[in-house]
């Protein structure tokens, strides 16, 4: 076991490094999860999340001030100066997504039955301004009805009927299966989002050891051991494996500590399954580019690479709704994207039978699949190497 | 002596093909992926329709209306809804299997059934919502103006369009350009291999090379400027190529202001650089540690600046302003931005000027420790 | 006086590495600095080079004050060090042209130096080559090649034939000599103490940061006590025979170990010839015998105690 021991004293020797890469991959991660699981909280009442608006009015009128309390509903109101850098560095900085500006003679004209506009800045692809959009619509357009077919009617009166209107709501029923909703949310971000931090902690690190050991002279002098190749390898591998299984473990501890009380179910066994078969993948990659880098320098930059733009077409960073299909098509031949959608499938579960697991199962053989492939391009590949 | 040490500093820069290829590609790749990722973004719409059930009861079949606007969304290519007509036990079975986001039950009011809450789930209320509310509307209308019926439905679908999006500036708040400036910033601070390279190669106490050169009669801050500038053409062509590439390949706008884009692209490598040389003056442990840490600082700066996760640049910007002040990635992406964004200079000047609050102290600070030429130990 | 260092001093925390000391290299010499592994002798020519910070002393060089900012003599000094110092990504040839552009300016007298260094080291096969892809023996070549282009008054070589083939080494030791002909003082350091023997004019020998003899070879070795050393091999020698052996005249010191006959014996003409005479007399059989001038290891040991190669 000479060479798994010679492992083991390299890792040691680097700690340093493995440590703050571990921990400042970790560190994002927790962030990134404990955020985007805010932003979108599973509620057991039908909730939208109000939005920060800034609403600006040039004029003052009955039917802007209903309109303002129609819009109460969808959003909060935050004040702030009618400048022009004031508003951009408003938006600039999301402490408010919406500006709307009622322009003077709005009131006037519209009563009169004219096409009008507001004007509005927004922050683009926002859900919440969304549904901003659809209640000034929703409002206007239903005074406009009253407008053209109720002569002369006054503000007031055309106020207080669209309040009325407007106030009917669709009743929702949410039907969930057991008495407390299950929250996944943080499980399954935190896990999807291990598919940046587990692979570059394993490409970093992995590559950082091998390449100290695939510096010539100590490669010779192991080839001239009288160990086997076989057992070499069968040596490096297993230190190498136990590494990404150490990493592992530490990374999927935290996310059960961060988020106890939704821990105690079968979909976190799922997660934990689904991780370690990606771990088993990212080690089988980190092998294969420990094997085809020279560099230190260049490490960074492939890890980059690869961690990045896999995360970034797999729908990590993205959510998968956004991609287009081609994109995911592409992406369905890295393992990251049969990981991250194992993932979305297992927070959606909430039956166990066959039917539901399976094609989970299947994502989990796929990534299999890669590593298998991953690996024994990489034996392929140190066998050439070694007679360099 | 300047042409002498500048062109072998090239030649032995250029030899490490390997380092040179990776740093000028990953970009590139990287901004590749983005396009692939990012390019649906802006143009995002609702077009896949959802699918949704109706309870076929008497109610349903005796409101005339909400039949018309439900099979009105639910015929066409670009409908909104795939529909399905079926009994409440059908319903609630396909929607146990996901088969269906929800179903309708036409009631006073009307319900919608779901399993979860969701943005489908929204758009199906959103609908239901508008037709009641305009159901509403219309019945008050009619209420005082009976006759008014045959103009209403023909005003109903004469819908107005009543906002519309103006700009504060030529160009818009744009998420996707962030990441590619983003992009760029990362890029920019890539130099600080460059950096830990060049004072590797001039610390006596580090590289027997260095040695050799400190004994030559040459002045050392002068040869180790001299190496940089090397350095710095370098990683400035590997820059403009990802420029180049950004604008004329993926069509990533810039804004107007060209010359500025390149002068801030300038400043950003020269801080990536200084960067590095600072952190391998001060760290005078292993290689290994040094490329750790400065994978650890570019990282968490671009972490921070919002390339994996957007909303973490407004994050910061909200609760601990002062952070985003402090990450030189950030300052590097809000200076393209406001190029981008913003008619006046402030913003920019105030970011590159941060910037090169950087600069000097990472020089300074590299200045002070390699100007010495007596070692306590070699 | 090419150098002249008086009193140096150099102490890493608690442990003194240069124990005050003082020596003087004069123009056309070879001066050898010859010592065991760890006496200071790289940590002098630092000392002496301005690259190391020491703690009390004084260093000229060509009569100034030795300061990193001296660029006048440091132009005109070359230097091997122990490591080899090189570009690993420039060849042979750039190598050698880039070190030599620090002290020459003229690309045309440069390129003549970088020629005729490349032929005084024999590298004129492989000035394509990288260092990555030269040999042990050849990549000490470049070294020394990059150090004395410029064709420097004061040449300092630290331990320059450590891991070096004997034909190399030869041919360092001969150009050495050759770079002294032509008028370059050398200063020398090695452990070797043959090959400190046969180039240096006069030598230093140090021991843990001291100074501990100084001089030519002849004047070092004329400072022990023995003058010759004889060595005997013989089957069987008796208690007696040897403690008649030891009363002849010059001999200092005799001892049997192991069928060999070790006998040291002051500076005489006729030592061997009455070593030989005694044998015969007592009839005593004997194999192979050697007579050896001493060495400067003995020197060494003699002074300190102990082996140079310890």
């Amino acid at each position: 076991m000479q060479v798994f021991k010679l492992y083991l004293k390299v890792l040691k020797k680097n700690i340093p490094s493995m440590l703050i890469y571990l921990v400042i991959f970790l560190f994002f991660s927790i962030i990134i999860s404990s955020s985007m699981s805010k932003e979108q909280h599973v509620d057991t009442l039908f909730n939208q999340q109000k939005s920060n608006i800034a609403f600006i009015s040039e004029e003052k009128s009955p039917l802007i001030d209903g309109l303002k309390h129609e819009l109460e509903k969808v959003a909060n109101f935050v004040d702030l100066p009618d400048e022009k850098e004031a508003l951009q560095d408003a938006l600039y900085f999301r402490s408010v997504y919406y500006i709307l500006r009622v322009p003077e003679g709005f009131t006037e004209s519209f009563m009169k039955g004219e096409n009008v506009q507001l004007e509005k800045m927004a922050v683009p692809n926002s859900i919440s301004n969304t549904y901003i959009d659809l209640c000034i619509e929703n409002y206007f357009n239903n005074a406009r009805l009253y407008v053209q077919h109720m002569e002369g009617i006054s503000q007031e009166s055309l106020v207080q009927h669209l309040k009325s209107d407007l106030s009917v709501n669709t009743s929702v029923e949410l039907k969930t299966k057991s008495n407390k909703p299950q929250n996944h949310i943080y499980a399954n971000y935190f896990f999807s989002y291990m598919a940046y931090s587990l692979l570059s902690v394993l490409i970093l690190g992995i590559t950082t050891i091998m390449l100290v050991f695939y510096d010539n002279d100590l490669r010779r002098r192991n080839a001239c051991s009288p160990l086997s190749t076989r057992s070499i390898n069968l040596q490096f591998t297993l230190a190498n494996f136990l590494f990404t299984v150490f990493v592992w473990m530490i990374m999927v501890v935290f996310c059960l500590l961060y988020n106890l009380e939704n821990s105690f179910n079968l979909n976190t066994v799922y997660f934990i399954i689904n991780s370690f078969v990606f771990a088993v993948c990212g080690f089988s990659m980190s092998f294969l580019i420990g094997n085809l880098v020279k560099s230190l320098n260049a490490i960074h930059a492939i890890c980059n690479v690869v961690t990045l733009g896999l995360c970034f077409i797999s729908g990590v960073f993205v959510p998968p709704y956004l991609l287009g299909s081609s994109v995911l098509k592409i992406a369905s031949f890295t393992p990251t994207y049969w990981y991250v959608n194992a993932n979305n499938q297992i927070a959606e579960l909430t039956q166990f039978n066959f039917s539901n697991i399976e094609p989970i199962l299947s994502c989990m053989l796929i990534q299999l699949g890669f590593a298998l492939a991953f690996f024994t391009t990489a034996l392929v590949i140190s066998k050439k190497r070694r007679f360099e | 002596m300047f042409t002498h040490i500048f062109i072998n500093r090239l030649k032995c820069l250029l030899h490490d093909r390997e380092t040179i290829f990776w740093t000028m590609i990953f970009p590139l790749i990287l901004a590749v992926f983005f396009n692939m990722a990012l390019s649906n973004v802006n143009s995002w719409e609702i077009f896949k329709a959802i699918d949704v059930a109706v309870v076929d009861d008497t109610n349903y079949r005796n409101n005339e209306y909400f039949k018309a606007a439900l099979n009105e969304a639910s015929k066409g290519a670009d409908r909104l809804f795939n529909l399905t007509v079926t009994s409440k036990d059908k319903a609630d079975q396909l929607l146990n299997e996901n088969a269906i986001v929800g179903y309708i039950v036409v009631e006073e009011p009307i319900k919608l059934v779901v399993n979860k809450s969701g943005i489908d789930q929204s758009i199906i209320k959103s609908f239901i919502d508008s037709y009641m509310q305009t159901v509403s509307s219309i019945n008050s209308i009619l209420l005082e103006n009976p006759a008014a019926q045959k103009e209403l439905i023909s005003s109903l679908a004469d819908r107005q369009q009543y906002v519309k999006e103006v700009s504060g500036t030529n160009a818009e708040p744009n998420n996707v350009l962030l990441y590619f400036y983003t992009l760029i910033a990362m890029t920019c601070m890539f130099g600080c291999y460059f950096g830990m390279r060049e004072v590797t190669d001039i610390q006596a106490d580090i590289s027997p090379v260095a040695a050799r050169v400190n004994i030559a009669p040459v002045h050392k801050l002068k040869t180790f400027i001299y190496n940089t500038c090397a350095s710095l053409l370098i990683h400035l062509f590997e820059i403009f190529v990802l420029l180049i590439f950004l604008r004329f390949v993926l069509n990533v706008d810039f804004g107007p202001k060209t010359g500025y884009v390149v002068l801030t692209s300038v400043l950003g490598s020269i801080t990536g650089i200084s960067f590095g040389a600072f952190i391998s003056a001060i760290v005078k442990k292993s290689e290994g540690i040094k490329v750790a840490i400065l994978i650890g600082v570019s990282m968490t700066g671009c972490f921070l600046a919002g390339m994996m996760y957007q909303n973490m640049k407004y994050i910061i910007a909200q609760n601990v302003p002062v952070l985003s002040y402090l990450n030189p990635v950030n300052l590097l992406t809000d200076a393209f931005y406001s190029l981008y964004c913003y008619d006046t200079f402030s913003r920019y000047a105030l970011n590159m000027g941060c910037l090169c609050i950087f600069i000097v102290i990472f020089c300074l600070g590299t200045y002070l420790i390699i100007r010495r030429r007596k070692y306590a130990s070699l | 006086m090419i150098i002249k260092v008086k009193n140096l001093v150099k102490r890493y925390g608690d442990l003194v590495a240069l124990d005050h000391l003082s020596l003087s290299v004069n123009e056309g010499e070879v001066f050898g600095l010859l010592g065991p592994n760890g006496s200071g002798k790289t940590t002098a020519i630092n000392c002496i080079l301005a690259l190391l910070k020491y703690d009390k002393g004084e260093i000229e060089i060509f009569g100034q004050p030795m300061t990193p900012d001296a660029y006048d003599i440091k132009r005109n000094i070359g230097i091997v060090m122990q490591n080899v110092a090189v570009y690993n990504e420039l060849t042979v040839y750039e190598n050698i042209d880039y070190f030599c552009g620090l002290y020459v300016k003229d690309k045309k007298t440069r390129k003549k130096l970088v020629d005729e260094a490349i032929d005084f080291v024999g590298l004129g096969e492989f000035i394509k080559f990288y260092p990555k892809k030269l040999s042990g023996g050849l990549l000490r070549r470049l070294n020394i090649a990059c150090g004395i282009a410029h064709k420097p008054k004061l040449i300092i070589l630290d331990e320059p034939t450590v891991a070096v083939d004997p034909q190399s080494r030869n041919r360092i030791l001969e150009g050495i000599l050759e770079l002294n002909r032509q008028g370059a003082t050398v200063v020398y350091t090695s452990h070797y103490m043959e090959e400190v023997e046969q180039i240096c004019s006069r030598i230093m020998i140090l021991d843990r940061g001291k100074a501990i003899a100084t001089g030519t070879k002849d004047e070092l070795k004329a400072m022990i006590g023995i003058g010759e050393k004889i060595t005997v091999e013989t089957y069987s020698l008796s208690e007696e025979q040897l403690s008649r052996l030891r009363k002849l005249p010059n001999i200092v010191s005799a001892v049997y170990k192991n069928q060999t006959l070790e006998i040291k014996a002051d500076k005489g003409l006729h030592n061997l010839e009455t070593v030989l005479d005694f044998i015969k007399k007592e009839g005593i059989q004997f194999g192979k015998i050697y007579s050896e001038m001493p060495t400067l290891n003995d020197v060494f040991l003699e002074i300190t105690g102990k082996d140079l190669r310890d």
